[in-house]
């Protein structure tokens, strides 16, 4: 691939900028079942929305039945598989962006233009925090009415701030990932790995507390571990004042992934005008 | 460029079992060679699965303790695997063709649309128990159990009986994929709920009554169990026999067989009267 | 032994019919759409034939029908002496299609296995494929790019690759929908070398094109179908024979707008005005009875500012004969 030297800053020319976007499109393409949700048709949204997350949640809730532990372990891990039930559409956030616009064919003229792929981001990540909040939300009350956990003492407001700020920093993630699709051809595969280790690393099925301690910063690194938190917190009782703790942690470590993820979708970016190549996929 | 004049004749093969079964080996090998050209593979079929079980470890918690408890619990991992493989591939053996744009010569090929998604098919569910062996060694060493079978000849026959329900099943899925426009949703969606009805992880007698008819209708789930009947010792589960197992899973595994080959004869009518097959 | 049973016609089409029902959202009929309104031909054995017509005229239709991919809703059709409806495999066996475009190969394993794979599937003698397949790639040119994955060809790559799949196993018919689409010129003369190679060796062949050219330069005799009927079946030259009541102006220009085109659309004695705007010089071919006559009203007609390159009076094409067939 020859550079094209065009800019005053000799930064990338048209023609590479294309072949990024388009590789962040190939990887958006084929990011698995659960990531290329296409939102236009009912079938897609019962899925995401209903049979997943209720299935998902069945199914460690079912093993713990079957291991005959306290109601409070199986809804221990009812109400952490409900919120890491919105994870795959939330990491997957950034790789349907970049792919709506390849149906609508605006992609070329957004990639273009660094600004207006800063804005365009913003603008669709949006839709994606209200749509996984939504999946985190349906798979609360799947949790309440199937499952039988009480939320008579819940505090709505610190459920709802949890489920909004837990969707956003998981997007932040979304971009980390994606920005390792830019460079590796199995960026699908990461992802997914990612996701799935959520299921163990996250606090969503047993407490961070049991992995073995080289472990256990990992799950302090990755936002949803303060999620699932501060959601049971919330659902026990405690107040939104009492939830700014874990929810300013989350925060913070989302602010620092999406650092992370911009600084590697920048890193690779260069790397790849450097050396002159793009991992084809 | 060489002369088209100076071609060696076709000559056609023979008979009607040596015709299809060249078909059936081209098949499963452009399935082979198609597979291990996308790297996509690995999730559905070996990470989701050794996932999962790694959550149930650390859920077993102290339970996991003894050998063939962990036994089961890496069997059950790798059963979902072939699950994985099942829904995502074979079910899509055919319906791959339409992203791909080689429908039409497909459906031109002179013989039946079900013979060539039985080879895909087969090939995808072999591929499966690969996985499934695969996980398993991963399990056996992260686990750190020995491989003992209660009876090795019967747990063989066992598990080539379910692979061979799970390939039915898969071609039954095809059809559904190919027939409904909500086919994919209806597989992709299967997903999960399979682990759970089929008993990978835990015995079907724990889920809801609602749910065991769709449980037992499912042939691998009396697999599974014969499966577990061969290898664990002390296992009950459903309190069946084990030849009572296999003999259900026949039926069901014939059942499934004779059902897709009729869809897949109305696969056929259906494209051949709309002309198409095409839906994207 | 063959040609016998079939009285030497390849493929025969009688009074063939085919529609389309809409139904409305509660399942009753809206609409029948005719794709094809009873239409008649027949192709010899060995013969090389030439489908034309605009797009939706129903060309693609008529070839699904024949290549037994779609059924029809009345009339017949033979291949081969063999009933589409009934004879489905035995007919696909004998019978070699090129789609046209990119589609209708596995694009991520290599041109062998996709040979390799269809000579399976059409019952090829392994034996016999060993030698054939790798004959096959010679005869295109693909021999030494043979191991490469198909999704790294070009497009002139990937329809030779077509031709050599739909001969794999050495079929009597071959049919070729649109073999030439989107190729360029060199790309494209080398796929109408193989096509009279082809029919040199006694194959018949069913060819659907845009191109006139290519159907005048190739096409034994070219039947043109408009909306779902065939309005002329003949050869090229007496096609031709229909239109040789005008000549034709060829202008080269520069400079011209839409504008103009439309004014010499509106001279009298001016039936038909085709144009090519679009590049540095434009070619504008006016169809008239007046041949050279009307040049004096072309030349005044011209703005200021632009300039008529290069004019010849030329005897008309089948094109322009397609162009007056379906046009009425």
């Amino acid at each position: 691939m020859k550079s094209t030297e065009g800019g005053p800053t000799g930064a990338l020319g048209a023609g590479a900028r294309l072949k990024i976007a388009l590789r962040v499109l190939k990887g958006a393409f084929f990011f698995g079942r659960k990531g290329l949700i296409i939102w236009d048709s009912w079938d897609m949204w019962v899925m995401q929305i209903v049979i997943t997350p209720i299935a998902q949640i069945g199914f460690f809730a079912l093993l713990s039945i079957y291991l005959q532990y306290p109601t409070s372990v199986t809804q221990y891990i009812v109400i952490g598989n409900a919120i890491q039930s919105m994870s795959f559409s939330a990491v997957f956030a950034v790789a349907n962006i970049t792919s709506q616009d390849k149906w609508q064919g605006t992609l070329p003229s957004t990639m273009v233009t660094p600004a207006n792929r800063a804005a365009l981001f913003i603008g669709r990540a949006g839709f994606q925090v209200l749509l996984s909040a939504l999946i985190a939300a349906a798979g609360l009350l799947y949790a309440a009415t199937i499952f039988g956990v009480s939320f008579a003492a819940a505090d709505f407001a610190g459920i709802v701030v949890t489920v909004l700020l837990t969707s956003v920093t998981m997007i932040g993630f979304g971009l980390l990932i994606s920005a390792v699709g830019l460079y590796m051809r199995t960026a699908m595969i990461v992802a997914n790995i990612f996701l799935f280790v959520t299921l163990l690393l996250s606090g969503v099925n047993f407490p961070v507390s049991e992995l073995p301690g080289w472990l256990q910063p990992v799950s302090w690194a990755i936002p949803l571990t303060y999620g699932t938190q501060a959601a049971r917190m919330a659902i026990a009782g405690t107040s939104l004042a009492g939830l700014v703790p874990t929810l300013g942690w989350e925060a913070l470590d989302g602010v620092l992934v999406m650092f992370a993820g911009y600084a590697l979708f920048t890193g690779f970016e260069n790397l790849s005008r450097r050396t002159g190549r793009f991992e084809e996929y | 460029m060489g002369a088209l004049s100076e071609l060696a004749p076709g000559k056609k093969v023979e008979g009607y079992m040596a015709f299809r079964g060249q078909v059936l080996k081209a098949c499963m090998i452009l399935t082979a060679k198609l597979f291990f050209a996308d790297p996509q593979w690995i999730i559905p079929s070996i990470i989701a699965p050794f996932i999962f079980t790694l959550v149930a470890f650390f859920l077993f918690g102290g339970q996991a303790s003894t050998g063939s408890f962990l036994l089961y619990l890496v069997l059950g991992s790798g059963l979902m695997g072939m699950w994985g493989t099942t829904i995502y591939g074979s079910s899509n053996s055919i319906g791959f063709d339409r992203w791909n744009g080689t429908m039409e010569s497909t459906l031109a090929a002179p013989i039946p649309l079900s013979w060539i998604a039985l080879g895909r098919v087969l090939f995808n569910t072999f591929e499966g128990v690969i996985n499934a062996l695969f996980i398993l060694v991963i399990g056996l060493a992260w686990f750190q159990v020995g491989f003992g079978v209660l009876n090795p000849g019967l747990f063989f026959l066992a598990s080539v009986s379910t692979f061979l329900s799970l390939s039915a099943f898969g071609l039954l899925m095809c059809t559904i994929i190919l027939l409904s426009r909500k086919g994919g949703f209806i597989t992709n969606s299967m997903e999960i709920p399979v682990y759970i009805a089929t008993g990978t992880m835990f015995p079907v007698s724990i889920l809801p009554l609602v749910v065991l008819p769709f449980a037992f209708l499912l042939a691998p789930t009396w697999g599974i169990e014969a499966i577990r009947l061969s290898a664990l010792p002390g296992y009950t589960g459903l309190a069946t026999n084990y030849w009572l197992d296999l003999g259900i899973l026949a039926i069901e595994t014939l059942a499934y067989l004779g059902l897709a080959f009729f869809l897949f004869k109305r696969v056929e009518a259906y494209a051949k009267r709309n002309g198409t097959l095409e839906e994207y | 032994m063959e040609k016998a049973r079939h009285n030497g016609k390849a493929i025969e089409v009688v009074g063939l019919t085919r529609e389309y029902i809409t139904r409305s959202f509660f399942g009753g009929v809206s609409r029948v759409t005719k794709a094809l309104d009873g239409i008649d031909f027949d192709v010899a054995t060995g013969e090389l034939f030439g489908l034309i017509g605009p797009n939706g005229a129903g060309k693609t239709t008529t070839v699904k029908i024949l290549t037994t991919l779609l059924t029809p809703t009345g009339g017949e059709a033979k291949i081969l002496g063999l009933d589409v409806n009934k004879d489905l495999y035995e007919i696909r066996r004998r019978i070699g299609i090129v789609f046209g475009g990119e589609r209708g190969l596995y694009n991520r394993v290599s041109a062998l296995d996709n040979l390799r794979y269809f000579s399976d599937l059409y019952g090829v003698d392994p034996a016999v494929a060993k030698t054939r397949i790798p004959q096959l790639l010679e005869a295109v040119g693909l021999a030494d790019r043979a191991q490469e994955r198909v999704e790294k060809y070009s497009r002139g790559m990937k329809q030779r690759l077509h031709i050599a799949k739909a001969l794999v196993h050495d079929p009597e018919l071959l049919v070729l929908d649109e073999p030439t689409i989107g190729l360029d010129p060199g790309g494209a003369r080398d796929i109408r070398n193989m096509i009279r190679e082809m029919q040199k060796q006694g194959k018949t062949i069913l060819l659907t094109t845009h191109y006139m050219f290519e159907a005048e330069e190739l096409c034994q005799r070219v039947a043109v179908i408009s909306k779902g009927k065939i309005v002329a079946l003949d050869t090229p030259s007496e096609l031709k024979r229909l239109v040789r009541d005008i000549s034709v102006i060829e202008l080269r220009t520069y400079g011209v707008t839409s504008d103009y085109v439309e004014s010499l659309k509106r001279l009298p004695n001016v039936l038909r005005v085709v144009s090519e705007l679009d590049s540095e010089v434009q070619t504008i071919r006016i169809q008239s009875p007046l041949g050279a006559d009307l040049l004096p009203l072309v030349t005044s007609a011209l703005p200021s500012d632009a300039k008529i390159i290069d004019r010849t009076i030329k005897e008309p094409t089948l094109e322009d004969a397609y162009l007056r067939l379906v046009e009425e």
